[in-house]
C-alpha cells in the first residue's frame, strides 16, 4: 500500500483490518475497522461494536503494534492494529488515549509526596519519638515494667551464667550500700539488686526496678565511693524509666526508618547505620542525664562523684579518637571523668561502708575478694 | 491487501488437524528500553526513598509482559502501583498490631524460659509463604492474553501450612526433600489457578527434579569450599528448577515444555559478579580519592581523618554515603537487567507451548485479587515465583 493515496471517504479506502479481543472469550477475531463518527468493528456475520473516540485508551504493546481498550467496552476488550497508517489514523482521533497513563508531572507528584512523607518521618524520629518516649514510658503499667524486666533478668542471668552472688556478709554490706543510695534517690524498696558472677566490668539497670552489678566491676574497685557513684548512676536510670523510654523509642525509630528506606540498597546497612546515629544520641542524652543524678546522689550522701568516673576510666581507658563519636552510645569517659571532676569535693559526710564491710562486699561472690 | 497481510508475526491461524507444530514463545522487549526503564526507576527510587519501588515494579513487568508473546499474540499486564501501595499500607495495618502482639508474646514467653521465644518466628514464616501465595494471586489476576485474564482460587493459609510441614521435612532431611517440597507446593499453586474456564494443574514431580539436580545437593560444601564454583552451582539449580517448573505446568489442554540448557544461566550470574566486583572495585577508589581530597583540603593527617576503626571526619563520612548509594543503585540497575529481563528473555526463548489451540475459545471467569499479599510480601521481604 505504499503509492495508494488515502481519501476520506470510506467507500475508496483498503480494507482496514484488525485483529479483536471481545474481553468475553480468547477467540481470536478478524475484523475491519471503519473510522466514522464512532470507531466501527466489524467481525463478518456479527453485528457491529462502535467505541467513540473519546473511550478509546492505549493498552500496553509490543513495539510496532497499537493495542486499544475502550472505557465503556467490557474492560479487557482489546482491538490490535498493526498496520502503521491505520494506526495513525485511529489515533490521531483519539484525543484522550493517553490520558490515563502516568505523565512527567505524575512522576513529580509521586517524588513530591515521597519526599514529604520522607521528611514527616524524619521529623517524627527526631522530636516526636522522643516525645512520645518521655511521656509514654511513666504512664506503662508497672506489672507491664515488671514483666519485660523478668524477662530480661531470665537471659541476663542465662548470658552470665545463672546465680547470684550471695555471702552473707557481703549481701548485708551490699544491701547497706544500696539501701543508702535508694533512700537517697526516693526509690521505694521494690528495687532490687545484686551482684552477678562475671569478671565483665560493668553494672546495669533493667525496667521493673532492678540494678545488677557484675563481679568484674566490684573487682575493679578501690573504695565504696567508687562502686556508690556507678550504682547511683544506674538508679538514675530507674528513676527517669531509662529502659521503657529507650524500649519504645528504639521500637519506634527501627519501625520508621524500616519503612523509610523500604528496599531501596537491598541491605539493611543504611537502616542499620542511620538507626544507630539516632539512637546513640538519644542514649548518649539519658547517659548525661544519669551522671546529673548520680552527682546530685553522691552530694547528697556527702560523698564525691569523681571516684566512680575514675573508675570508668581506669576501666575503658581514653575513648576519643577510636570510631566516630556521633555513633558512641555514652559520653566519652574523659569527659565523664572531666565533668565529674568539677564536682569533686571534700567528703561531708560519713564514708558509706566501713572497712570490714567493704572487704566482705569485695567477697560477696565467694573467696576472699582480689585486691 | 489480502488476509494474512496484517500479521508478520506467528504463523497464520491453522485450520487443518494435528500435527501441529508446538506454538512459540517470543520476548521481543528492547534491551535499551528496559535499561532506560530501570535507571530512571532506580534514580527515582533514590530520591524518593525507595516509595517509587512500587510503580518501578509495575513498570518493569508491564515490559516484560507486554513484549512477551504466545502464538504471536502478546500478553498484558494490568496491574497499576496504586495498588501495590494501597496493598503495601493495608499489609502494614495489619502487621503493625501483629509486631506488637508478637512483642508482648515474647515478653510473656522469656519469662518462664530464656530465649524460648525463637520459636515465634515460626509465624512469621507462615505470613511469608501466605504472602508468596496471594502475590501469585495478584499477578495472576493481572495477567491478560487474547483480552482473557488468569485468575487463581484456594487459600492463601492453606498453602502456607502445607508449606510450613514441608519446610519442617526439608529441614529434617538436610534439604534431601526439597524436590518434593517444591512439587507438592506447585501443584497446590497450578491446581488453583485458571485461563478463563481453563484449569491448570502442575504435573512435575519431586523424582524428576530429584534427578536432575542431587548431586548439586550433594556436592553444594564444595561449593561452600570453593568459592568460584558457587555462581555456577547456582545457575546450574537455577536452570534446572526452571526446566522442571515450566514443563510440569498445564492449562487446561495447552502444556508447557522447556528446553532450557542446564549452562543457560553461567553467563548472567557471572556478569552480575563481575559488574559487582567493579562497582566495588570503583567504590574503594573513589573513598580513597575522598579520604585523600579531605585529608589534603583540611590540612590533618591520615590519622586524624581515619583513626581508629572508623571515619572521624563528617565530610568524608557524607561523601562515602553518597558514594554507596551510588553504587547500590547501579548495583539494582545491573540486577535487573540481568537476572530479571535477560533471564526472562533466556528461559522463554526456550520454552515451547503444545495445545494451544485449546485456549482458542476460552471464556472468561474469575474475580480480581487485592494487592493484599504483594503488600507482606514487601513488609515481610519474601519473594517467590
Ligand atoms: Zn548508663
Amino acid at each position: 500500500m505504499s503509492d495508494v493515496s488515502q481519501p476520506i471517504a470510506a467507500a475508496e479506502q483498503p480494507p482496514r483490518i484488525a485483529i479483536f479481543f471481545d474481553g468475553v472469550t480468547s477467540r481470536r477475531r478478524e475484523v475491519t475497522l471503519a473510522l466514522l463518527d464512532q470507531l466501527e468493528i466489524v467481525e463478518t456475520g456479527e453485528a457491529a461494536i462502535r467505541w467513540a473516540y473519546a473511550d478509546i485508551r492505549r493498552a500496553d504493546s509490543p513495539a510496532g503494534l497499537l493495542r486499544l481498550s475502550c472505557t465503556s467496552a467490557p474492560p479487557l476488550a482489546r482491538l490490535e492494529v498493526r498496520d502503521t497508517q491505520l494506526a495513525s489514523d485511529i489515533v490521531t482521533r483519539c484525543a484522550r488515549l493517553d490520558e490515563h497513563r502516568t505523565s512527567r508531572r505524575g512522576v513529580a507528584k509521586i517524588v513530591g509526596w515521597s519526599v514529604a512523607a520522607a521528611a514527616s518521618l524524619v521529623a517524627v524520629v527526631l522530636f516526636g519519638m522522643p516525645l512520645a518516649a518521655d511521656r509514654l514510658a511513666p504512664l506503662v503499667p508497672e506489672a507491664l515494667q515488671q514483666r519485660i524486666g523478668d524477662a530480661a533478668e531470665v537471659q541476663v542471668k542465662a548470658i552470665f551464667g545463672g546465680g547470684v552472688c550471695n555471702d552473707p556478709e557481703g549481701q548485708a554490706a551490699f544491701t547497706k550500700l544500696v539501701n543508702r543510695i535508694r533512700d537517697a534517690a526516693g526509690l521505694d524498696a521494690s528495687v532490687k539488686s545484686a551482684v552477678l558472677p562475671t569478671s565483665v566490668p560493668n553494672a546495669f539497670a533493667l525496667p521493673g526496678g532492678k540494678v545488677y552489678m557484675l563481679k568484674g566491676l566490684l573487682d575493679r574497685a578501690d573504695n565504696p565511693d567508687e562502686v556508690a557513684g556507678i550504682l547511683a548512676h544506674e538508679f538514675g536510670h530507674l528513676k527517669h524509666h531509662d529502659n521503657m523510654r529507650g524500649l519504645i523509642y528504639n521500637g519506634g525509630t527501627s519501625f520508621l526508618i524500616g519503612l523509610l528506606f523500604g528496599d531501596v540498597t537491598g541491605s539493611s546497612a543504611v537502616i542499620f547505620a542511620s538507626r544507630s546515629v539516632v539512637e546513640a544520641s538519644y542514649s548518649r542524652d539519658a547517659e548525661q542525664a544519669a551522671d546529673t543524678f548520680a552527682i546530685e546522689m553522691m552530694h547528697a550522701l556527702g560523698r564525691s562523684p569523681k571516684p566512680a568516673a575514675e573508675l570508668m576510666y581506669r576501666i575503658t581507658g581514653k575513648e576519643g579518637g577510636k570510631g566516630i563519636t556521633i555513633l558512641a552510645s555514652h559520653p566519652l569517659t574523659e569527659d565523664r571523668l572531666a565533668r565529674m571532676t568539677k564536682e569533686d569535693q571534700p567528703p561531708s559526710g560519713p564514708p558509706l561502708l566501713t572497712a570490714q564491710e567493704w572487704k566482705a562486699l569485695k567477697g560477696i561472690c565467694g573467696g576472699s575478694g582480689k585486691v | 491487501m489480502n488476509d494474512f497481510q496484517w500479521a508478520p508475526v506467528g504463523p497464520p491461524l491453522p485450520v487443518s488437524p494435528p500435527p501441529l507444530p508446538p506454538a512459540r514463545v517470543d520476548f521481543t522487549g528492547d534491551r535499551g528500553d528496559f535499561r532506560r526503564l530501570v535507571t530512571k526507576g532506580a534514580a527515582l527510587e533514590l530520591v524518593t526513598f525507595g516509595f517509587y519501588r512500587f510503580w518501578l515494579v509495575t513498570d518493569i513487568r508491564r515490559h516484560l509482559w507486554s513484549n512477551t508473546s504466545v502464538n504471536g499474540d502478546a500478553a498484558e499486564y494490568t496491574g497499576r502501583a496504586k495498588e501495590l501501595l494501597l496493598g503495601f499500607l493495608f499489609a502494614l495495618a495489619i502487621l503493625v498490631p501483629i509486631y506488637l502482639a508478637y512483642f508482648l508474646v515474647t515478653i510473656e514467653v522469656e519469662r518462664f524460659q530464656g530465649f524460648a521465644s525463637t520459636p515465634l518466628f515460626i509465624s512469621f514464616y507462615a505470613f511469608g509463604q501466605f504472602a508468596i501465595y496471594r502475590a501469585r494471586r495478584y499477578r495472576l489476576t493481572r495477567t491478560v492474553w487474547r483480552g482473557v485474564r488468569f485468575w487463581m482460587d484456594g487459600s492463601g493459609w492453606a498453602y502456607s501450612l502445607r508449606a510450613m510441614l514441608w519446610g519442617l521435612l526439608v529441614f529434617l532431611t538436610l534439604g534431601l526433600a526439597l524436590p518434593w517440597r517444591e512439587a507438592s507446593l506447585e501443584r497446590y499453586k497450578m491446581q488453583h489457578s485458571h485461563y478463563g474456564d481453563l484449569n491448570g494443574d502442575f504435573v512435575g514431580d519431586g523424582w524428576t527434579f530429584f534427578k536432575r539436580g542431587w548431586w548439586l545437593w550433594l556436592l553444594s560444601p564444595v561449593a561452600i569450599i570453593i568459592f568460584p564454583l558457587a555462581p555456577f552451582f547456582y545457575a546450574e539449580f537455577k536452570a534446572r528448577q526452571w526446566r522442571w517448573w515450566l514443563s510440569g505446568i498445564r492449562i487446561g489442554g495447552v502444556s508447557l515444555e522447556s528446553k532450557l540448557p542446564h549452562d543457560a544461566f553461567y553467563g548472567l550470574y557471572w556478569k552480575v559478579i563481575g559488574w559487582t566486583m567493579l562497582l566495588s572495585m570503583a567504590l574503594g577508589m573513589y573513598v580513597s580519592i575522598c579520604t585523600a581530597l579531605v585529608v589534603k583540603l583540611g590540612g590533618g593527617s591520615l590519622e586524624d581523618v581515619v583513626g581508629g576503626d572508623g571515619f572521624n571526619s563528617i565530610p568524608l563520612l557524607a561523601l562515602t554515603v553518597i558514594g554507596y548509594f551510588a553504587m547500590a543503585l547501579a548495583f539494582n540497575i545491573v540486577m535487573r537487567v540481568y537476572l530479571q529481563r535477560d533471564l526472562w528473555a533466556k528461559v522463554l526463548e526456550t520454552t515451547h507451548v503444545h495445545g494451544i489451540e485449546a485456549a482458542a475459545n476460552v471464556r472468561a471467569s474469575g474475580e480480581l485479587a487485592s494487592a493484599l499479599g504483594e503488600g507482606f510480601a514487601d513488609g515481610l521481604d519474601v519473594a517467590g515465583f
